[in-house]
């Protein structure tokens, strides 16, 4: 009985000690050991009628555009493989397999992860294989997405400039004109409530932060600035605060449904006719056309409405680049396969059929698919709208290296809020002190806006 | 060294048996170090590293290099991280002695019962326990979404507004989806112990005239007690380490947050925000705290123990 104390003090003792010399050893050479990917990028020879083997991994359903450039480049075959999307899994999937020393040759990135790849050097220099070139052959916006430090890093894919898409017949029966500014939304918001019998004019989604920094975008905000080596942080600047005392006024007034948008509970309300509108980004007019089919011709599409009238600010939500991942043998093959698939325009038209978004290179939309009278839409050339959406953003908005821990602190917040505890204002406040913490944290110099 | 023992009167203590012993230990201790020490030393050697930054803005090549304490400090700083404990701490408060509690009651009544009906009910209380914790999630997820749940249709009906999954319900219903997986493991662990007591004791009791109650209170329940201690310390570190209902939970409401709990605060910071410096740390921290409180109830118990001889 008395025996069992001390031999487990002696386990523990043994224990301890060997954890302490576990430590010890590797804490030796830990100072050399990089962070991140374990092989960089080299360009292996390939002998002449030699067959280069690309991986590329995606979420976005692609295989058609792949399956037409192995049937045209018989020189390199390309394997696309399905990964989860982005944070579902797609990114931990990346950043593990770089840590390992085995990363695809390509993979798909937003354009809001690219400074968190960087961080841990997943990106391989593009600009020593002659991507500068390729510049005019993207929007200059989403191309600069990519630059870091005056080096290409990333060949862009597809963006999301925002609109308004909303219901004509309903607002036209409540006699409502198509909001040109805020103001003007609210006021309709506020006839919607009183006459739509239970209808809201659109939804506010609080677990949506790529959705809200758009409308903050649009406002002026920056979010991350850079000064120096430092990482300024301005998520609860003015701008953004104004942002977030509107949406807390839609929500307190009971003028907005305080729900998640593309939903299921969403899509039956937008399927009936609850939800009037919606303030979305180009890509949402698959989702509205598929899973509301019986609201076809109703609906139209109007630029954002503006803080002030007359002015003309869009904002972007969503997009994607396609990356060379560190590590890559065929660089000078991946690059060529990356401008192909998103300048192409066999390939663009093939990409727009599968819902990938808006293309990032310029000169292919004259012509494509989506360059069409829409019966969705009662026959309106939709898209013209974006063209102009496209051209009217903001292009310096920047994301800082952290941004999933940003959205995640944001949509708690903001969760909190909605539920009454706090308000979306000091939800920005909160956020960007967290924010902070989160570049201090992973070895950057940071500070808030003051 | 101590095989010579002057001053024990006793059989002599050779080597020998001691060799044996360990043989027999060693599977145990190959596998404690495998699974145990080494991935906690790992752990403890990580959360004491940082990333040093080169190049401007940081986004040149980095390397790794001794951090000391800080990640320990930051950890510490995050308020959401121990909100975190705050919340698992008040939700063990809470949950762990209703379960104990049902999961004794449950076996008391089972103890009574003839062979062939407690046979039926001890394998029906212990069946939930069969359901892995996130299936168990999404089914009650669904049971409290409002629009998809029958169960909040009814209550409505009856003119009950439940709001399962708002910011202040959230936490039992959480607690509800936990206790209705282990009670009746916890149940069978109290079973066990209550039909290890010797038969005598009972027929002693009768004779006595003690009743049912006074059965139960008197001598079965102090005689139970090693099986309370054992599931008492398995739900407190259960309690902490409370991680995949939340997680199941989340998508269905913005009320659970990212670090809902430490270990989804650790989870979050390893996967999500890509730190597994920090995460280590959150971690390590994690495992200090519930072998304090394990290590604290044990001997809370055991003390009292000694004080009623």
């Amino acid at each position: 009985m008395n025996s069992s104390p001390p031999s487990r003090r002696s386990v523990l003792r043994w224990g301890a000690g060997a954890a302490g010399a576990l430590a010890a050893l590797p804490a030796l050479t830990a100072c050399g050991q990089t962070v991140g990917a374990a092989r960089t990028t080299r360009q292996a020879s390939t002998k002449p009628g030699q067959k280069v083997n690309l991986t590329f991994w995606t979420w976005v359903p692609m295989q058609k555009t792949v399956d037409l450039w192995n049937r045209t480049h018989p020189d390199i075959h390309v394997q696309m493989q399905t990964i989860p999307a982005s944070t579902q899994g797609g990114y931990q999937k990346m950043y593990s397999a770089l840590s390992a020393g085995n990363p695809p040759d390509l993979a798909q990135v937003e354009y809001q992860e690219l400074p968190a790849f960087m961080l841990v050097n997943g990106l391989t220099d593009l600009s020593r294989y002659g991507a500068d070139k390729l510049r005019d052959s993207y929007v200059r916006w989403q191309w600069n997405q990519g630059v870091f430090g005056g080096r290409v890093h990333t060949i862009p894919q597809a963006s999301g400039p925002m609109g308004l898409f909303y219901r004509q017949d309903l607002l036209a029966k409540w006699g409502i004109e198509t909001p040109a500014t805020w103001a003007d939304f609210e006021r309709a918001a506020r006839v919607v409530k009183a006459r739509g019998d239970g209808a809201r004019i659109s939804a506010f989604n609080p677990n949506s932060p790529a959705w809200f920094a758009a409308m903050c975008w649009q406002r002026g905000s920056r979010w991350v600035r850079t000064q120096g080596d430092t990482w300024v942080v301005g998520m609860n600047d003015a701008p953004s605060r104004e942002v977030a005392e509107y949406w807390e006024r839609m929500v307190r007034d009971d003028l907005v449904f305080v729900e998640p948008d593309m939903s299921s509970a969403w899509y039956r309300q937008v399927q009936t006719g609850r939800v009037v509108s919606w303030i979305g980004p180009q890509w949402g007019d698959a989702l509205l056309r598929g899973n509301a089919p019986g609201t076809k011709g109703k609906w139209r599409v109007s630029p954002l409405p503006q803080w002030k009238a007359g002015q003309n600010a869009s904002a972007n939500w969503g997009g994607a680049s396609t990356a060379v991942l560190q590590g890559s043998r065929h660089p000078r093959e991946a690059l060529r396969f990356a401008h192909w698939i998103n300048s192409d325009p066999k390939a663009v038209d093939l990409n727009i059929a599968v819902g990938y978004g808006w293309p990032a290179a310029t000169g292919v939309f004259r012509g494509s698919a989506l360059d069409k009278p829409d019966p969705f839409f009662g026959g309106q050339r939709y898209n013209d709208v974006f063209t102009a959406s496209d051209r009217a953003i903001d292009t310096s908005w920047k994301w800082s290296p952290t941004t999933d821990a940003d959205f995640a602190h944001l949509g708690d917040a903001f969760g909190a809020a909605v539920a009454g505890e706090g308000s979306l204002s000091s939800a920005l406040a909160d956020a960007q002190k967290r924010t902070v913490d989160d570049l201090l944290a992973k070895g950057l110099k940071a500070r808030s806006q003051s | 060294m101590s095989s010579t023992n002057p001053a024990g009167g006793g059989p002599r203590r050779t080597a020998r048996p001691d060799r044996a012993a360990w043989g027999f230990l060693l599977p145990f201790v190959a596998l404690f170090l495998f699974v145990f020490v080494i991935p906690l030393g790992y752990a403890i050697y990580e959360s004491l590293l940082k990333p040093i930054r080169s190049g401007s803005l940081g986004l040149g090549p980095a390397t790794v290099g001794f951090a000391g304490l800080d990640n320990y400090t930051l950890a510490l700083q995050q308020s959401d991280f121990l909100d975190g404990f705050g919340r698992v701490l008040l939700f063990g408060i809470v949950q762990v002695p209703v379960m104990l509690l049902l999961a004794t009651t449950l076996a008391l009544v089972l103890d009574t019962l003839s062979q062939r009906w407690a046979g039926i009910l001890r394998a029906a209380y212990f069946l939930p326990y069969g359901v892995p914790g996130v299936i168990a999630s999404i089914l009650w997820g669904f049971l409290y979404v409002p629009g998809v749940s029958p169960l909040v249709d009814l209550l409505g009906r009856a003119g009950l507004a439940p709001d399962f999954l708002g910011y202040h319900g959230v936490l039992w219903s959480i607690a509800n989806i936990v206790i209705w997986e282990f009670t009746g493991y916890n149940m069978l662990v109290i079973v066990a112990q209550l039909k290890s007591i010797p038969q005598e004791l009972y027929e002693a009791a009768r004779i006595d005239g003690a009743s049912a109650w006074q059965t139960a209170v008197r001598i079965k329940l102090p005689l139970a007690r090693p099986a309370l201690v054992l599931t008492g310390v398995f739900s407190i570190i259960g309690t902490l380490q409370l991680f995949a209902e939340p997680l199941v939970i989340k998508p269905l409401t913005s009320t659970v947050t990212s670090s809902y709990t430490p270990n989804l605060a650790a989870y979050n910071e390893a996967f999500s925000n890509n730190n597994i410096y920090l995460a280590a740390a959150e971690s390590v921290i994690l495992a200090l705290v519930a072998s304090v409180l394990s290590f604290g109830f044990l001997s809370l118990v055991n003390r009292k123990e000694r004080g009623a001889r």
